[in-house]
């Protein structure tokens, strides 16, 4: 790659620029509007390079393949939407138990159901939460711009690789599918195969990739240790990004385009006499307690702006442990909020006395 | 620039691909967009090309969230185009 080198991509395409940047060696998916172009873009770019792309059967055995190929130690992605998520969190719940390194990339539609193509917030909870069965987590990236969909995409796989850990990136469709202006990073050295790896030969022949343990005692043990590294996540690697916070009376928060039209948002507050700021988290899992709590002791009043029915919210809550009103204002079903309904949101919250917001 | 101008274009949609979102219609700068009452395949009312005059600016096609549901063609043929 050429120094300083600028594309014009949607956030879909600058994830698989992303991807290949941080030297992934396959892409397995399946098609699903809005992260088809993840799969068109692999699809194109991939093969040339030498890696591999391969359009699965379903869901099922994409993330199945995914399970395999990350085994070996190589880098590995797959991209789906709200319903390929669901379908594939048997096998993402696999690799996790098996401290494996994996990319996912959800670009969020309407839901439930076969719900719509527009955009929405509402996998936050099956992502966040972990989502499958049992008791683990994801590391979870949300990103709000093209540029953000491929240096995520890149931090995702030293994350991923860090930890042993499957790692998401979250978003909505309307990130996915803007085009906007992206700088490529310089692509990361090539990594050797990291010696927990199966090549299924005589020298990895101890190697052992396992989710199955049949004595209590030893499923304790793995599930003591995958809490032990989620307690060592939460330490390390909580990212947000704050604006206009020092003097804030209230916070509105809000991930992905969410935060783009808070950011328009506050000031928009600003000029009608409300002090207002932002908090957007980057990761979603850690969760940025700190930072929420060093808001909560501020005094200040949130306002969550999501595209579900308040799912983010519930994290804010915690983290604040509602010491502080936590008030929501949402979306669904596809739809975007306006930034002068977020306004006039904004206003309506700020208006009401502290003791009223507190109920 | 006249030679711009000379240039014909064509679009098309794809009927069985169109999710009937309706943002290639509120892109297209000319009006050649319009949303039908028939439904396609899947049971959703779909877009058609309606008129005349695509400039091949490509707004419909960028906007369209299903890739391969809009194509549009250059076409042959010098200032009459084909």
């Amino acid at each position: 790659m050429s120094e300083d080198k600028r594309l014009l991509l949607k956030g879909n395409e600058a994830a698989v620029h992303g991807a290949i940047l941080a030297g992934c060696e396959c892409f397995f998916g399946y098609p699903i509007t809005p992260a088809s172009e993840i799969a068109h873009a692999a699809a194109e770019i991939f093969p040339k390079l030498g890696r591999v792309f391969l359009q699965a059967e379903s869901e099922l055995a994409a993330i199945n393949m995914v399970f395999g190929a990350s085994a070996t130690g190589r880098r590995v992605i797959t991209a789906s939407s709200g319903l390929g998520i669901s379908l594939k969190q048997e096998g993402i719940s696999y690799i996790a138990t098996c401290e494996l390194p994996a990319v996912i990339i959800d670009i969020m539609r309407g839901g439930p159901g076969l719900g719509n193509i527009g955009p929405e917030q509402s996998d936050y909870n099956q992502v966040v939460k972990g989502g499958g069965h049992g008791s683990y987590k994801c590391i979870v990236l949300a990103p709000n711009s093209a540029q953000e969909m491929c240096d995520l995409t890149m931090l995702a796989f030293d994350l991923a690789d860090a930890y042993r850990i499957p790692a998401y990136v979250l978003t909505d469709g309307v990130i996915g599918q803007m085009m906007e202006s992206v700088t490529l990073a310089t692509p990361r050295p090539r990594k050797p195969v990291p010696e927990w790896a199966l090549a299924g030969n005589s020298e990895t022949r101890r190697n052992v990739v396992t989710s199955i343990y049949l004595a209590h005692d030893d499923l304790e043990q793995v599930n003591v240790n995958l809490q032990n590294k989620y307690a060592e996540i939460e330490r390390n690697e909580q990212r947000f990004e704050t604006y206009k916070t020092d003097d804030a009376e209230l916070v509105l928060v809000g991930y992905g385009i969410i935060s783009r039209l808070i950011r328009t948002a506050v000031d928009a507050l600003r000029e009608k006499g409300v002090k207002a700021g932002m908090l957007r988290p980057i990761t979603l899992f850690p969760f940025p307690k700190d930072a929420l709590r060093s808001l909560a002791a501020q005094n200040v009043t949130f306002l969550c702006v999501e595209m579900s029915n308040g799912q983010m919210i519930d994290d804010v809550r915690l983290a604040i442990e509602c010491s502080r009103p936590v008030n929501l204002y949402n979306r669904m079903g596809g739809n975007v909020p306006g930034v002068e309904e977020i306004v006039n949101e904004g206003i309506k919250v700020a208006s009401r006395n502290p003791q009223e917001r507190l109920t | 620039m006249a030679e711009k101008h000379s240039k014909k274009f064509d679009v098309e949609i794809t009927v069985d691909e169109c999710k009937g979102c309706g943002r290639c219609v509120a892109a297209c700068p000319k009006g050649v967009l319009r949303m039908t009452n028939k439904v396609n395949m899947m049971g959703i009312v779909y877009v058609e090309a309606a008129n005349e005059g695509c400039v091949g600016c490509g707004a419909c096609f960028y906007t369209c969230p299903e890739p391969g549901a809009i194509t549009i063609y250059e076409l042959d043929g010098g200032e009459n185009g084909e």
